[in-house]
């Protein structure tokens, strides 16, 4: 799971990008990812992944780890890429295209503004309780990744895990993941008693950036507003 | 299972805002429904459930080309409107890695929903009256059944029945160099095409969903099997129709 690494790049990263504001660099990714989607154009999408390139150079964050991440949707849009060759060169292009522009552009932003920004901002629109179901899921994962590791090691050293034997490593799983779930009630019960102590009465607070936009902010968002236009306005090239 | 990883601009946007739209209306009623003590009690678990689907989805299977997603489970354990809540915080985030594209949000949400929220009332209807390992497989192989005709049904809508299966590319090559790539793709034509392993055509097919439902399943009852030997009181109190 990359989460982890991610939560590292966006919170202890440090870049122009990193310092913009939560706010901005999420309508920044909207406006992209809405040209993206909109236009038809394989030589606007090139175009559009290169600035994406330099912008991933600008933000800093380990290239090694971002490329990982962009495998996903580069081997899932293969596939249907693979669908539209039976069209043409260029519509399977597209596809691809397109995949990886809204998938890098995603990852950015989330390479470069930690979770609890993003949640933060979007908490002004969104209801109370599932705010809530966000945060809890985001605590809730790295102590259960790290229950999981220690639990695969038990594992492994227990001899419950042998490379042929799918059934023994069936049941060793399922085992696992039993016990993943049975922590996994224990701490929420726990996590509320933690949080109602702390005053938690269905809506956790988040903190939300208050500052005016500065210059920066205004040059970005113009930036990705002159990207969607570039991407939807059919400008003869 | 029925997790479509269908990247941006590929369904038409008369589809995905549809389901973003249908998406939001469940998730209206849902959480208006969802008030109380007892219902901040089990935000954490809610969480926790979605880290659990987080986790349970990069979890790669090898040969075949799916991935579990123990959503049934999930909404099993937690009931059908907190599951589905947690199927759709599952699948925003993990758009956000680039698994599915971010405008199939709400479709993927509504077909991985219906696992949850399905597999939850096959349970509980079968819980009374045979095992509960028994009503979970049942729960399971029934409710994957049906997302996986909805994840057919909406792609073959979207993109075309011939469209959604797999086929020779060099044969789709010499189409489209041949000007040929105008033609009407017949979808038996097509499903004779196919290929998995050593099966073709509709074995091939029927093979691939075999495997995910049955790998899923055996998932599901394993981990019941456990909680019934350790935890039985998990099964006691798994949440219904709240």
């Amino acid at each position: 799971m990359h989460l982890a690494s991610l939560d590292h790049m966006s919170n202890d990263g440090d870049s122009p990008l990193h310092r913009l504001q939560p706010g901005i660099k999420i309508w920044m990714a909207a406006f992209s990812v809405a040209g993206v989607v909109i236009t038809g154009s394989v030589p606007r999408l090139a175009v559009y992944l290169l600035l994406l390139g330099l912008l991933t150079a600008l933000s800093r964050n380990p290239a090694r780890e971002l490329l990982q991440l962009a495998v996903y949707p580069l081997f899932f849009s293969m596939l249907f890429a693979l669908l539209q060759l039976q069209h043409s060169w260029s519509a399977a292009l597209l596809v691809v295209f397109k995949a990886m522009a809204a998938a890098g552009t995603l990852i950015l932003l989330i390479s470069t503004t930690s979770y609890v920004d993003i949640f933060g901002c979007l908490s002004k629109y969104l209801p109370p309780l599932l705010m809530d179901a966000f945060v809890f899921t985001y605590r809730a994962l790295f102590i259960l990744l790290d229950q999981l590791q220690n639990l695969l090691r038990s594992i492994r050293l227990r001899g419950g895990y042998h490379p042929l034997k799918l059934a023994l490593n069936l049941r060793s799983s399922a085992g696992m993941l039993g016990v993943l779930i049975i922590h996994a009630f224990d701490m929420s019960d726990r996590m509320y008693r933690i949080y109602a102590l702390r005053g938690y009465r269905g809506c956790v607070p988040m903190s939300r950036n208050a500052k005016r936009p500065g210059l920066s902010e205004v040059i970005a968002l113009a930036f990705s507003i002159l990207i969607l236009i570039g991407m939807v306005i059919p400008w003869p090239l | 299972m029925s997790h479509i990883h269908v990247p941006d601009g590929f369904i038409p946007p008369a589809w995905w805002v549809t389901g973003w739209i249908l998406c939001a209306v469940v998730l209206f009623f849902l959480l208006r429904r969802l008030k109380g003590e007892d219902i901040r009690r089990r935000m954490p678990f809610v969480g926790v459930v979605s880290a659990l689907m987080l986790i349970t989805m990069n979890v790669p299977l090898g040969i075949i080309p799916l991935h579990l997603s123990l959503a049934v489970l999930c909404g099993i354990l937690a009931g059908p409107a907190l599951g589905f809540l947690a199927v759709f915080v599952v699948v925003l985030i993990m758009a956000l890695f680039g698994h599915g594209g971010i405008t199939v949000v709400g479709i993927n949400t509504l077909i991985l929903g219906s696992e949850a929220v399905l597999g939850c009332y096959i349970f509980h209807l079968l819980r009374r009256r045979i095992r509960k390992v028994s009503a979970a497989a049942a729960a399971v192989v029934l409710a994957l059944l049906v997302s996986t005709a909805l994840m057919i049904g909406v792609l073959s809508a979207t993109v075309g029945a011939a469209e959604i299966l797999p086929h020779d590319s060099h044969e789709a090559t010499e189409g489209a160099e041949n000007g040929s790539g105008e033609e009407e793709h017949d979808f038996w034509e097509e499903l004779r095409e196919v290929r998995y392993l050593l099966f073709t055509g509709w074995t091939a097919l029927l093979a691939l969903l075999s495997a995910g439902i049955l790998l899923e399943t055996l998932a599901t009852v394993l981990i019941v099997q456990f909680f019934n030997r350790v935890r039985p009181d998990l099964m006691e109190g798994a949440h219904a129709l709240s």
